[in-house]
């Protein structure tokens, strides 16, 4: 209806729309990282009695965990 | 201290009251189907269909300025959004995001609107429901181009060395089916529920300053001043905000529709 095909080539500036959302992407992913093993590391704290480092090792691998899958899925 | 009569009689600071405007049911009572939220909403559906209505309706090779704005704005959600996000596959979607696109920005702006001033998207149960739709939408292409358990591979299973899969896969489900919803719905709500507090504020202020103190008045006239400067800022917000609910949402479906990760 307006002038362009749907097969236009793709345009020079068209990756600046996906490199915000991949930030928003990288960030979920670290968020959720956290937020996961953290919990998980939380309800192992509580299972054993231990006061907080299973939660802190877990936080620490979730985004450990989060970064690893920013590099895989975002990254080259 | 001189005795200042009362300029206007609002409450200070603004609270979430202020969110919820009484009921306008002609069969009275406190029923939530008919306020100034739910109109704005009947407004605000009824002049995107009958806009787009009245620019089509006689369409022309050489469109005339109704039908051009409306050519602009479809060419936009469809070549802006749609195809440049989800690439040739995008087409099918070029209605959704268009009608996505206006839908928010239009409902957005009554956030700036003079006599409304306030946006329905301020109230958390519609860009919920928006965010629903976008759910439902990209899980239901995805399953059905790829069939349920190569969806979920997909979208769950990152490309990783088998002994780190237990780690990553329940960051991926929470990242993928649980904060994506939740923080499109939240972006939308927190930006218009902030911009309206934000006006509240400083226009609020202004008054509760001036009752307060007659000298405080140059102070006051700065406030209103500054109101109008976080008007133009909020007509940024609108948009912005608009556009980037339609982009996640595209983007979440040519995720869905992707082959590989």
């Amino acid at each position: 209806m307006t002038g362009h095909s749907p097969s236009d080539p793709p345009r020079d500036d068209d990756d600046r729309v996906p490199n915000s959302n991949q930030g928003m992407t990288a960030l979920s992913y670290l968020i959720a990282g956290i937020l996961v093993w953290g919990l998980i590391g939380w309800l192992i704290d509580r299972w054993l009695g231990t006061r907080g480092i299973a939660a802190g090792i877990g936080a620490v691998l979730g985004a450990a965990g989060g970064v690893y899958l920013i590099v895989r899925r975002l990254g080259g | 201290m001189i005795d200042q009569p009362t300029i206007l009689a609002a409450e200070f600071p603004p609270s979430v009251e202020d969110f919820f405007p009484p009921s306008l049911a002609p069969w009275g009572g406190d029923s939530p189907w008919v306020t100034r939220i739910t109109v704005m909403l009947w407004i605000a559906t009824a002049a995107i269909i009958i806009f787009f209505l009245v620019a089509y309706r006689k369409p022309k090779i050489v469109p005339g300025r109704l039908q051009w704005i409306a050519e602009s704005i479809y060419g936009f959600g469809r070549n802006g959004i749609a195809t440049e996000m989800i690439g040739h596959d995008g087409l099918r979607f070029a209605g959704y995001l268009t009608t996505l696109f206006v839908f928010i920005l239009v409902n957005n702006f009554f956030a700036i609107l003079p006599f409304f001033q306030i946006s329905p998207n301020s109230h958390f149960a519609f860009p919920a429901t928006l965010a629903t739709l976008t759910y439902i939408l990209f899980n239901y292409v995805g399953i059905r181009k790829h069939g349920v358990v190569k969806y979920f591979k997909n979208s769950l299973v990152p490309p990783a060395p088998w002994y780190i899969l237990p780690l990553l896969i329940p960051i991926e489900f929470i990242s993928t089916f649980l904060i994506r919803p939740f923080s499109l719905s939240v972006r939308l709500f927190a930006n218009m529920f902030a911009g309206h507090m934000l006006l509240l504020v400083f226009t609020l202020g202004g008054f509760a300053m001036i009752n307060a103190n007659g000298l405080l008045a140059p102070i006051s006239v700065l406030s209103w001043v500054l109101t109008i400067a976080i008007t133009l800022l909020e007509f940024l917000v609108i948009v912005l905000q608009a556009y980037v609910f339609t982009v996640l949402t595209a983007s979440y479906v040519q995720g869905a529709l992707a082959e590989e990760h």
